[in-house]
């Protein structure tokens, strides 16, 4: 009895304390009396964004609007995520792509069209190493904080990253709460903006569920394996004893662009080595595979590259650029300007390997084997020279100094092995790549954005 | 090489009686050339259809006159039977020709395709192969590039996705969806 009267008080006290807190008028929380944070830097900002997917969930509406064969799309997505990378993304408009999902676990990306009843297998579009990449992206991009603006109610820091090379320029609207991108624009330097997408709407923390995350096809359903690329970080070398005929490596490159890694791509009996190139925003891939295996595509219109016929394809966002020399058909892809794309490969016609190893080896005083040896890593003439002096001139062996160059060896993590301050180093490195005569014989044409001995590392 | 010869060496080509150069100068040619294709597939079907033809009883009066005159020939040749046993098949060989060419023409046709189309399916498996790389080449480079675009930091993956998505059902046979919504 005495419990029971006891438990009665409580419930009494309880619903009393409910009560009042719900009849009292809202009483805004004290403003803090401590100074406002200081805005945080750039790169922290950047870095906040990086870490957002590992930390946050988000279901949204994203509209996006690209450049398409010379017009405007927009197209609508609902866009799911759950922290750390499922993805799901359910195509809304237009019509031809309405219906179309696509869910990505960070392992496999699954596609499903339903219009064809058809499931299209490949690998994640996620790649976990993309926030190592930040590196090479500081390096070669100008990040800077323009202010903020407000997105859909919430407010964002804009951030703007412009490549100190050729490429597309962004800008990136940062949740302040969360690090989500909220809206982007690139900005291509000939054509203005190619690419937007913001979200039209957006809830954070739904703790949506995983199976929300898994896809079961309807049944008969046709299901297409799309693993297309293989081994994605071999070097030259090792691709040319696995697609067994000669991979080339282009000479020279735009400023800020170095090797990230090649890989075999097939699909059917079509075998193409696959080596890629980054300044850590912008990729140019480029595919050889024997002249005999592919014909010329009817798209594009035709060109001459160093008097060898080739063919042009503006996709809008993508270019695409196809010639043939000794036997190969190259094509390369990226977002750089068609210029630069057209003397990429008149450096790769120019065939002036052998030249060029000879040319670089005297002026950096190596031996032509050390510069040939890089060559089958990947690595452009430019880049080689700028190794050979850096090395030199820190004390570190060739291969510390490639992944330096590369840029998956930061500043700060090479200066802490060498037990130097990071500015230290920066002079230091600065110092070697002015001294040095680092200008290989390019062709007289070379573009603006070449590399000519200013190293930014 | 021109439209009108690679149109006259077409059926050549694919009874593959040209010459390596020829050879070589009508597959260009057929890269290029959408009615020559046209022809070409057409020839192909032709070849598949003869080949696919259902085979055939010969009369009774064929087995007879071969049975009789190879069991005569090997009791005549009982001392010297390599003798006899080659005498027989001569003689054999010589009818069944004679029975094949002169009274079941359509025959010998039929037969003679199929031992072309034999000898020449692996260069017609290239040629397909090699038009297919080329219908799907662009559109294949175009999805891998699209999916290494996910190693760049804060890349947008919806668009990715689109992109990577349409080339795919390029890949996979489809039409290709039409240009954007509004000129530029």
């Amino acid at each position: 009895m005495m419990r029971l009267a006891a438990n009665a008080m409580t419930a009494a006290l309880v619903l009393a304390i409910a009560g009042a807190a719900l009849a009292a008028p809202f009483v805004p929380p004290a403003p803090p009396t401590q100074a406002a944070p200081a805005t945080p830097s750039p790169r922290a900002i950047f870095k906040m964004a990086l870490e957002a997917p590992r930390l946050i969930d988000y279901e949204g509406t994203k509209i996006i609007t690209a450049l398409r064969n010379g017009r405007m799309e927009t197209v609508t997505v609902a866009e799911s995520h759950k922290r750390p990378n499922l993805l799901r993304l359910e195509y809304l408009s237009p019509e031809d792509v309405a219906g179309r999902v696509i869910i990505d676990d960070g392992t496999t990306a699954r596609h499903y069209e339903p219009a064809l009843n058809m499931l299209f297998e490949d690998r994640s579009m996620q790649d976990p190493a993309a926030a190592a990449s930040f590196t090479l992206l500081a390096r070669n991009y100008d990040i800077v904080l323009l202010g903020t603006d407000e997105v859909i109610g919430r407010q964002a820091y804009v951030l703007s990253l412009t490549p100190h090379g050729t490429g597309v320029q962004r800008q990136l609207w940062v949740d302040r709460l969360t690090g989500t991108v909220l809206r982007s624009e690139d900005r291509d330097a000939s054509r203005g903006l190619v690419l937007t997408t913001y979200f039209s709407r957006i809830s954070f923390s739904l703790n949506l569920p995983e199976a929300y995350f898994r896809y079961r096809p309807p049944a008969g359903t046709r299901v297409v394996a799309m693993q297309t690329v293989a081994g994605g970080t071999m070097n030259p070398a090792d691709l040319q004893q696995q697609v067994g005929f000669p991979v080339l490596v282009p000479p020279a490159l735009p400023e800020g662009y170095t090797f990230r890694g090649g890989a075999v791509s097939r699909f059917g009996s079509l075998v193409s080595a696959y080596l890629r190139y980054s300044d850590g925003g912008n990729i140019i891939s480029f595919f050889e595979a024997p002249a005999g295996s592919i014909g010329w595509p009817t798209l594009g219109v035709p060109v001459r590259v160093q008097s060898q016929p080739g063919r042009f394809i503006d996709l809008g966002y993508l270019r695409v650029l196809i010639w043939e020399q000794r036997g190969l058909r190259i094509t390369a892809v990226g977002t750089a300007p068609s210029e630069t794309l057209m003397l990429v490969a008149g450096q790769l016609i120019a065939g002036r390997e052998q030249a060029m190893v000879t040319d670089v080896s005297r002026r950096a005083e190596t031996d032509p084997e050390t510069v040939r040896q890089l060559r089958s890593q990947g690595l452009t003439f430019p880049e080689i020279a700028r190794t050979v002096a850096i090395s030199r001139a820190l004390g570190t062996s060739v291969e510390t100094t490639v992944r330096f160059v590369h840029g998956t060896l930061s500043v700060t993590d090479l200066a802490t092995q060498l037990r130097m301050q990071p500015d230290a180093l920066r002079a230091a490195v600065r110092r070697a790549v002015d001294t040095a005569s680092l200008t290989p014989a390019l062709p007289a044409s070379a573009p603006s954005g070449l590399p000519a001995g200013s190293a930014k590392p | 090489m021109n439209h009108h010869r690679a149109g006259r060496l077409l059926s050549a080509y694919v009874d593959s009686e040209l010459t390596a150069a020829e050879t070589r100068a009508v597959q260009e040619h057929l890269l290029d050339c959408a009615d020559c294709r046209n022809a070409y597939e057409n020839l192909r079907a032709m070849r598949e259809l003869l080949a696919g033809l259902p085979p055939a009883e010969p009369p009774a009066e064929f087995w007879a006159g071969i049975r009789g005159p190879v069991l005569r020939a090997r009791a005549a040749a009982a001392g010297a039977p390599e003798e006899g046993l080659r005498a027989a098949w001569a003689f054999a060989r010589e009818r069944l020709r004679s029975w094949v060419v002169v009274r079941r023409p359509g025959w010998a046709l039929a037969a003679v395709l199929v031992v072309l189309a034999l000898a020449a399916l692996p260069l017609v498996k290239g040629t397909v192969d090699r038009l297919h790389a080329t219908e799907i080449g662009v559109d294949l480079y175009v999805h891998d590039h699209a999916l290494q675009m996910g190693s760049t930091p804060l890349v947008d993956r919806a668009y990715v996705g689109l992109v990577a998505g349409d080339a795919e059902l390029v890949i996979a046979g489809e039409t290709p969806r039409p240009a954007g919504d509004a000129a530029r």
